[in-house]
């Protein structure tokens, strides 16, 4: 009951912004990002040049959009392993189907969605109405999209549409367009999760689904939910991917599972399930890829690049185990919003 | 009377026929192609690419030259370490005579090999050093000279920049054979003054057109003057070399290995890129065929090669011309390996498109 009267009043008028204690993964994120970010500029200053951002942020926001669909899932205390395999069959989807021709671009894409829809309803529905544990549904239907990543392309990379190039490796004003795809992205997530009654039952009950079920929400819709929207997510970026890479694999979601999870993590989304942090989510995936443009740029070799990506992690997932006095708040007094822990 | 006639004189063609059909035969059949008949089996580690799907071709088109080989079967490891080991015993369990191996997993698959190999199979891994004896572990281990590949490279290097320069090299996997081999070809070659600015002992890759695009743009950032890369990969190398434009430089010299994209990459940008020459090797899809060779001579008893490693020749050159230019079909698709033996269109089919 606590946490619905939390959740659901909306009652901030003008912030005080005197008053603000800004949220502990937002700062952790910022934080570190900025740390980084000098770090670059003294020690690999290509890193954060203008070529070599411009070379790196299309995988930045690659890495944003799946991040973002697997927080949606994580809110609901479960974990998405179907991105792997939902973002191959985006890229060979769009590569194969449109066989190289602009003009078939457009329908190709429109499958993709529909297969992401199906997948997304069937995970869904394993996870949220059958009960099963995420984990096993997902790597079950995970090995299902594999399946059909071979069918349509016998594991052959093959070029995209030059229409699909431009579409997500141009440039406006200087900025890539997946950078912008990712912004839109997060608005969107955001204004969903944080600014809509649908988006704050979803917080509700990935917090306590027990207390939500109680409060008379449907339960299993939402969560089931989440997973549909993932997949939309996965498909999205895996459309990008094959428009920034000229010849994409078949098998380009399988490096991203991991940092998918690890950009939830560092920006501080329970593994129990709970509230999200679009932004923080979106800033950890910029950090997280300038870290290895950082450990490119600098030149070590690729065992330590591995190991200095590994303990920033252990260095993310530190920081929210170690438990302060003054952001220890009854969840009840928590705000809606996500770059302060303010009521 | 006439009916005997007929009967004599279908016959009399028939065994013409027949004759004619033999000695044609005999006059094609390769010397490693032996009198006594036997089954081959080609395994593979991981058969999910364009290039493992025109040397699995490959093999299959050489074997198809021998008679005497009655029956051929395929299997996929799928990457899967396991099911390779499987794959590897299943093959014995049915009595398959000889199987040529692309060993994957290395040196992880070798028992599987050695029981094969006692159990009177002839085992011809090629191509990946799984380790062991030959004679102990398997009958004939079929390489293939890396080492001359770095060489090729190196020479061409030295010839078309012979002032000296900076030297980006990018391979596969952390620590993989293949590109310490070509390392140590190109250091014979080029001296000091050519220097290697990638982290020891070459940019990892992975061989992953994402993570080589990611690789390139942080290393095209970080250095000004990059006078010549050398990838063991060149298709690899598409996505990532207009990178060069987002800094407003010409593409540089690229020694690599041969790839159907990168030859049109490469007549769609020269003319933009001034330093943009192209030389590559065979990609060395044909080493399957000697494997294949192999195997079939010690399963026929025909006679063996007389080539034990595989060298992959020099295949273009943009600047001599020689042994080819570079060449381009874009009515074919990209993923196709021109510098292989196997037809263009049989390519074009293998990987289904």
């Amino acid at each position: 009951m606590a946490q619905q009267a939390g959740l659901t009043q909306q009652q901030r008028i003008a912030p005080d912004w005197r008053a603000i204690r800004l949220g502990r993964g937002f700062v952790t994120v910022v934080v570190s990002t900025l740390v980084l970010l000098a770090v670059c500029a003294v020690f690999a200053p290509s890193a954060v040049s203008a070529g070599g951002l411009a070379g790196s942020l299309p995988f930045a926001a690659i890495i944003a959009i799946v991040g973002l669909g697997q927080m949606l899932v994580v809110q609901q205390g479960g974990f998405d392993l179907s991105l792997a395999g939902g973002v191959s069959l985006a890229v060979v989807i769009t590569t194969h189907l449109s066989g190289g021709n602009d003009a078939a671009l457009f329908q190709s894409i429109l499958i993709a969605v529909a297969c992401a829809l199906v997948a997304g309803a069937v995970n869904g529905f394993l996870v949220g109405v059958v009960r099963l544990n995420a984990i096993i549904a997902t790597i079950g239907m995970n090995a299902l999209l594999y399946g059909a990543v071979f069918a349509v392309s016998g594991g052959v990379p093959r070029i995209t549409t030059p229409l699909m190039a431009e579409i997500a490796g141009g440039k406006v004003l200087g900025i890539p367009h997946s950078v912008l795809f990712a912004l839109v992205v997060l608005v969107l997530v955001s204004f969903l999760l944080k600014a809509t009654v649908a988006g704050r039952r979803f917080e509700a009950i990935g917090a306590n689904p027990l207390a939500a079920r109680a409060a008379g929400l449907p339960v299993r819709g939402y969560q089931a939910s989440a997973y549909v929207l993932a997949q939309l997510l996965y498909c999205l970026a895996g459309v990008l991917i094959s428009g920034i890479t000229r010849e994409p694999t078949a098998f380009q979601g399988d490096s991203l599972l991991l940092p998918s999870v690890a950009v939830v993590v560092l920006a501080g989304t329970s593994l129990l399930g709970g509230r999200g942090f679009p932004i923080s989510t979106v800033i950890a995936a910029f950090f997280l890829n300038q870290l290895s443009q950082f450990a490119l740029a600098v030149g070590v070799p690729f065992s330590a690049q591995t190991i200095i990506q590994a303990l920033a992690l252990v260095f993310g997932i530190g920081v929210y185990s170690v438990r302060f006095r003054a952001t220890a708040t009854n969840r009840a007094t928590m705000s809606n919003s996500e770059e302060t822990d303010d009521v | 009377m006439s009916k005997t006639l007929t009967l004599s004189l279908s016959l009399a063609t028939i065994s013409l026929t027949t004759a004619l059909a033999a000695t044609t035969l005999l006059a094609e059949t390769p010397s490693w192609c032996g009198p006594k008949q036997a089954s081959l089996a080609l395994l593979d580690g991981f058969g999910g690419n364009s290039w493992r799907l025109v040397t699995t071709a490959s093999g299959k088109e050489e074997a198809a030259k021998c008679p005497s080989i009655t029956q051929f079967e395929y299997a996929d490891g799928q990457g899967n370490t396991q099911k390779a080991i499987s794959d590897i015993n299943s093959m014995a369990a049915r009595g398959i005579n000889a199987m040529v191996v692309f060993g994957d997993a290395g040196p992880a698959v070798l028992p599987a090999l050695t029981n094969a190999h006692k159990a009177g199979t002839i085992v011809v891994p090629y191509r990946v050093n799984v380790g062991g004896e030959e004679g102990v572990n398997y009958a004939k281990f079929i390489g293939s000279s890396f080492v001359e590949d770095g060489k090729s490279w190196g020479n061409w290097i030295k010839e078309n920049l012979p002032e000296g320069g900076n030297v980006l090299f990018l391979s596969g996997p952390a620590g993989n054979s293949q590109g310490l081999d070509e390392l140590k070809g190109m250091k014979e070659v080029l001296d000091d003054k050519y220097v290697f600015i990638n982290p020891e002992p070459f940019a990892v890759t992975n061989w992953d057109p994402s993570l080589t695009q990611q690789v390139l743009s942080a290393e095209i950032a970080k250095n000004d003057k990059i006078d010549v890369i050398v990838s063991d990969f060149g298709p690899s190398l598409v996505g990532a070399l207009p990178v060069f434009a987002e800094f407003k430089r010409s593409i540089p010299m690229l020694a690599t290995s041969d790839g159907n994209s990168l030859s049109c990459f490469w007549k769609q940008n020269h003319e933009a890129n001034p330093d943009f020459k192209l030389f590559t090797v065979a990609t060395g899809n044909d080493n399957a065929r000697l494997a294949v060779q192999w195997a079939v001579a010690l399963a026929t008893d025909g006679t063996p090669p007389a080539d034990s490693i595989f060298k992959a020749p020099v295949y273009e050159d943009s600047v001599s011309g020689t042994p080819n230019p570079v060449t381009c079909r874009d009515d074919l698709p990209g993923s196709i390996y021109l510098s292989a033996e196997l037809a263009d269109d049989a390519q074009a089919a293998a990987v289904g498109q």
